[in-house]
């Protein structure tokens, strides 16, 4: 019944709704991408430098190389959509093993995780993701393990909260008195119920760790092999002054994105926490 | 009598704070240096090997030197502590590219990052808080509508993108900016023409980098005046017979800004690495063009040393943001 009284008050959300109708848009282009374009997006096909709308062929114009904008935004969206996914996956897990380590056991282990959940919110983190990619090498997984690195805190944070607030529950004293070991009683009884706020964090991750990616690709130091949109923006950068179309509209794309995450996590947030509403 | 016992305690109370947070960041920088020093030691090849293919460096003794010099030969526990002790000293290496102590390299760019840093947090405080105020008063009015319309674009709009498109708009078409670096090249002579030129240039990257966290800030500021203006103490001032403006700025505002104070806190860090993407877009003649220089070059020392400087800096930031919390709130005890 809770269930249903949730999605309910999601749906009611417009925002929220028309956020995650986008995103289910733009998930669905990453996915079908080759079914739309099934020749390579970063192969010359047209003219270069065409205006959105001046060859009927390319609604979004093509690029400096006469490449087809629309097809490149299309297969772009896998590479930034998978990115940000995986980044906020491993931003989840990290935060979420400190969080609980620090909310359940307290004493020195919280004091000293907290420290170091203050360590990297201090470091700044896009100096920090580029300096892990400039040492460690461009590819995508390295990419992806330092926007993690750099973005897990506010998770942690939450859990711990969470878990602070849960540890001495009845439920977990029982579970406890039965016997039951600490990992057993943090995994299957206390994270059940610790989650959905983390989850609405982690939806709110995934857009910073888009807007993350963005930026390194941009400034050039993205993985060679993926054209993502930040890169995208990059490369348009020297023909502002001709054609700034062709930096433009990969920034749309990027920024209506990251929009639909936010107001999905806003939504969700609202939904879970309808006390919280109309503030 | 009990106004100059109170300033008193409270400049005492500072002053413990000041101590309480300098203690702090002693674990903290420690930790930035080995990090640093993991990294160093994470990258594939030797990290001397890379410097000196990627600097040039082909004389055996210069490599001898350089191998000296970074202890590579000792273990790995006395590497840590050479390093540790060489940092202490302001000792971050040499860079060949500028030909200079890396320290030197830094701090040369240091003050056109800092400036841009202020700049940014001053208009995203003063667009930010406005526009709280504004869509707070007039809640669920045509205002209101249009301050979280604006707030969720520049929420989600990427800062360097945002950057172009207003180079694009005010510097390529209008031409009523300049596109970017610091001053104008063999223009301005001096005085106050030389400020005007400096501010002419600021604008942009400024407001490129601000409106991202004025974003925020309206969005906070908003739902903490709205909490706040429903607490006891604002209706007792109200029925004092305090006028509704009165009241919102001097008392519901103050209280309110406390959260927002927090978040600046929290995001200087975001704000200094925020500067880094913005510079590269205005060539805007700071550390984050240097930065962006020595990853291209892979010019480590450099590389590491902002690393740790920055987060000095943003350390610091934190303490004068805490200085100004307890000014904001004297009520607070801050741990």
């Amino acid at each position: 019944m809770e269930r249903f009284a949730i999605v309910g008050r999601f749906a009611r959300n417009r925002g929220a709704l028309v956020g995650a109708l986008l995103i289910l848009v733009v998930a669905l282009a990453a996915l079908l991408a080759p079914l739309f374009f099934p020749i390579d997006p970063l192969r010359i096909v047209g003219a270069p430098e065409l205006w959105p709308g001046e060859d009927p062929a390319f609604p979004l114009g093509t690029d400096s190389l006469g490449r087809d904008m629309l097809a490149m935004i299309v297969h772009g969206a896998r590479a930034t959509l998978l990115i940000g996914l995986f980044a906020s996956a491993v931003a989840t897990v990290i935060g979420v093993s400190v969080g609980a380590t620090a909310g359940y056991f307290g004493g020195w282990i919280d004091e000293g995780l907290m420290r170091a959940a203050e360590l990297f919110q201090t470091i700044p983190n896009l100096i920090f993701v580029l300096t892990i990619v400039v040492i460690l090498g461009s590819t995508l997984s390295n990419i992806v393990i330092a926007i993690g690195i750099v973005s897990w805190t506010s998770i942690a944070r939450m859990t711990r909260a969470e878990f602070l607030a849960l540890r001495d529950r009845e439920f977990v004293q029982a579970c406890r008195s039965m016997g039951m070991g600490d990992l057993k009683i943090i995994v299957a009884e206390i994270l059940p119920n610790a989650l959905p706020p983390v989850i609405v964090l982690s939806s709110l991750v995934v857009a910073g760790a888009i807007l993350f990616e963005s930026a390194v690709s941009f400034l050039g130091l993205g993985d060679p092999n993926v054209a993502s949109w930040g890169r995208l923006v990059g490369d348009g950068r020297q023909l502002i002054r001709s054609s700034w179309y062709i930096s433009a509209i990969p920034g749309v794309a990027i920024m209506i994105t990251v929009l639909c995450l936010n107001l999905i996590g806003d939504g969700l947030n609202d939904a879970l926490n309808p006390k919280l509403r109309d503030r | 009598m009990a106004g100059v016992i109170a300033s008193s305690s409270r400049r005492v109370a500072a002053l413990r704070l000041l101590r309480r947070r300098l203690f702090q960041a002693v674990p903290l920088m420690l930790g930035v240096v080995v990090i640093n020093f993991i990294l160093i030691h994470l990258a594939p090849g030797s990290f001397l090997e890379l410097m000196t293919a990627e600097n040039q460096v082909s004389d055996p003794a210069t490599v001898e030197l350089l191998r000296k010099a970074y202890g590579l030969a000792d273990p790995i526990w006395l590497q840590l502590l050479k390093y540790i002790w060489a940092l202490l000293h302001f000792d971050f290496g040499f860079s060949y590219r500028q030909n200079m102590p890396v320290i030197e390299a830094i701090t040369i760019n240091l003050p056109a990052t800092l400036l841009l840093m202020i700049s940014s947090i001053a208009l995203a405080l003063a667009v930010g808080v406005a526009a709280g105020v504004v869509a707070s008063v007039k809640v669920r009015t045509f205002w209101d509508t249009l301050v979280s319309v604006a707030a969720m674009f520049f929420f989600a709009a990427p800062s360097f993108w945002l950057g172009i498109m207003m180079i694009v708009l005010f510097a390529v078409k209008l031409g009523w900016l300049p596109v970017g670096g610091m001053m104008t090249i063999g223009g301005a002579g001096g005085g106050v023409a030389s400020v005007l030129d400096i501010l002419a240039h600021l604008l942009l990257p400024t407001l490129a980098l601000g409106l991202f966290y004025a974003a925020i800030y309206a969005r906070v500021l908003r739902s903490s005046m709205l909490e706040v203006s429903q607490l006891d103490f604002v209706r007792t001032a109200r029925a004092k017979g305090l006028s509704r403006n009165k009241v919102t700025l001097s008392h519901v505002l103050r209280n309110a800004l406390l959260p927002v104070v927090t978040i600046l806190g929290v995001q200087m860090g975001t704000v200094l690495a925020g500067s880094v993407v913005i510079e590269s877009v205005f060539s805007w003649p700071g550390v984050g063009s240097l930065l962006f220089d020595s990853v291209s070059s892979r010019n480590y020392p450099v590389v590491l040393g902002i690393m740790v400087l920055g987060t000095l800096v943003v350390i610091c930031a934190n303490i004068a943001v805490d200085l100004v919390y307890m000014w904001l709130d004297p009520r607070i005890e801050i741990r």
